[in-house]
């Protein structure tokens, strides 16, 4: 979510009877090379913050680290399933392409299936983040227990 | 063949900015091996972290994510508890996923240069209050080519180092060169 201090947007929460097919609200992220260059990642890595590095091993420009996407992915649902996505929640990612700096990322979210569990349903969402052109850059899946 | 790009060619630099990049990006390379000879199957690693405020905070600035949540520190207050549906604030959920980096990349030894991250399958178990120290343990469970690539795969486990409640596992790849 964007904004400090404020609350996070309670219309847009999934419940029980969200039903599948729903697409949660897309987060768009740029991949700031300064950003990238945080000692937060490490800086280790230049791959991942100078263009000289990445072009000489082959990479067109310095990639985003995949932990970044993960996190606009999990921003995401946090936004959607509040405090239910911090107990008995699953993430899996594969990043299937490199984001590059510069690039304007999107992340995507649509519910795949619901299956009763307690009181209520474990939900599965097909996840993604993607470029301005469409192109795919992480995809994978969340289950996340709502109402159990 | 293609002419390398400036240093400079994503953000502004000056010449001594230039100079100082390119001299750490040599003693980084200078001292790197390959990820994939650095890594026995079986191979064990594990450190504590503290999850401080400040740290959250790096985090959360890093990938711009700004839910009040897991804002255990704020400037002009500096240290608070914070507020969050488990009471006060919290790590958010993937934060520590990022710091296996850190223990599975055995910090003694020279950094593995050049591998990229391709996979993670998460269980997030239980929130993680702001100010708590967890143990990471990583355990490399695999070594694998596929499509001529060259992955190892490990198996994470976080822990609350005092009452050792699990937190977090991950089965996660890093493509070496």
């Amino acid at each position: 979510m964007d904004g400090s201090g404020a609350s996070l947007p309670q219309d847009i929460a999934i419940t029980i009877d969200t039903p599948v097919g729903y697409r949660l609200q897309s987060l768009r992220k740029k991949a700031a090379i300064q950003l990238m260059g945080s000692r937060l990642w490490g800086r280790f890595n230049p791959n991942h913050w100078d263009p000289v590095y990445a072009a000489a091993t082959g990479l067109k420009a310095p990639i985003q680290t995949g932990e970044m996407s993960s996190a606009y992915i999990a921003e995401m649902c946090v936004n959607h399933f509040g405090a239910a996505f911090f107990k008995g929640a699953r993430v899996v990612c594969k990043y299937v392409a490199s984001t590059y700096a510069d690039e304007i990322i999107s992340t995507h979210g649509l519910v795949r299936e619901k299956t009763p569990k307690g009181a209520g349903f474990r939900f599965i969402v097909d996840v993604w983040a993607e470029n301005e052109a469409g192109e795919k850059k992480t995809a994978g899946w969340v289950e996340v227990d709502v109402g159990v | 063949m293609t002419p390398l790009p400036a240093t400079d060619a994503l953000k502004p630099m000056s010449p001594i900015q230039a100079r100082q990049t390119r001299e750490f990006i040599d003693g980084l390379a200078s001292e790197a091996r390959p990820y994939w000879d650095m890594v026995e199957i079986g191979d064990e690693l594990s450190r504590d972290l503290h999850l401080s405020a400040e740290l959250v905070i790096l985090y959360a600035d890093g990938v711009e994510d700004f839910n009040p949540w897991y804002e255990g520190w704020r400037m002009n207050s500096w240290h608070v508890e914070g507020q969050s549906p488990f009471g006060q604030a919290i790590v958010p959920p993937l934060l520590v996923s990022h710091f296996v980096l850190s223990v599975q990349f055995d910090a003694t030894r020279p950094f593995s240069i050049g591998s990229i991250h391709t996979f993670h399958d998460s269980e997030i178990l239980e929130p993680i209050l702001v100010g708590t120290t967890v143990r990471i343990t990583t355990r490399a469970v695999e070594k694998f080519e596929k499509r001529g690539r060259r992955y190892v795969r490990h198996a994470v486990e976080v822990t609350d180092v005092e009452d050792n409640r699990v937190y977090f596992r991950e089965t996660r790849d890093i493509l070496s060169l």
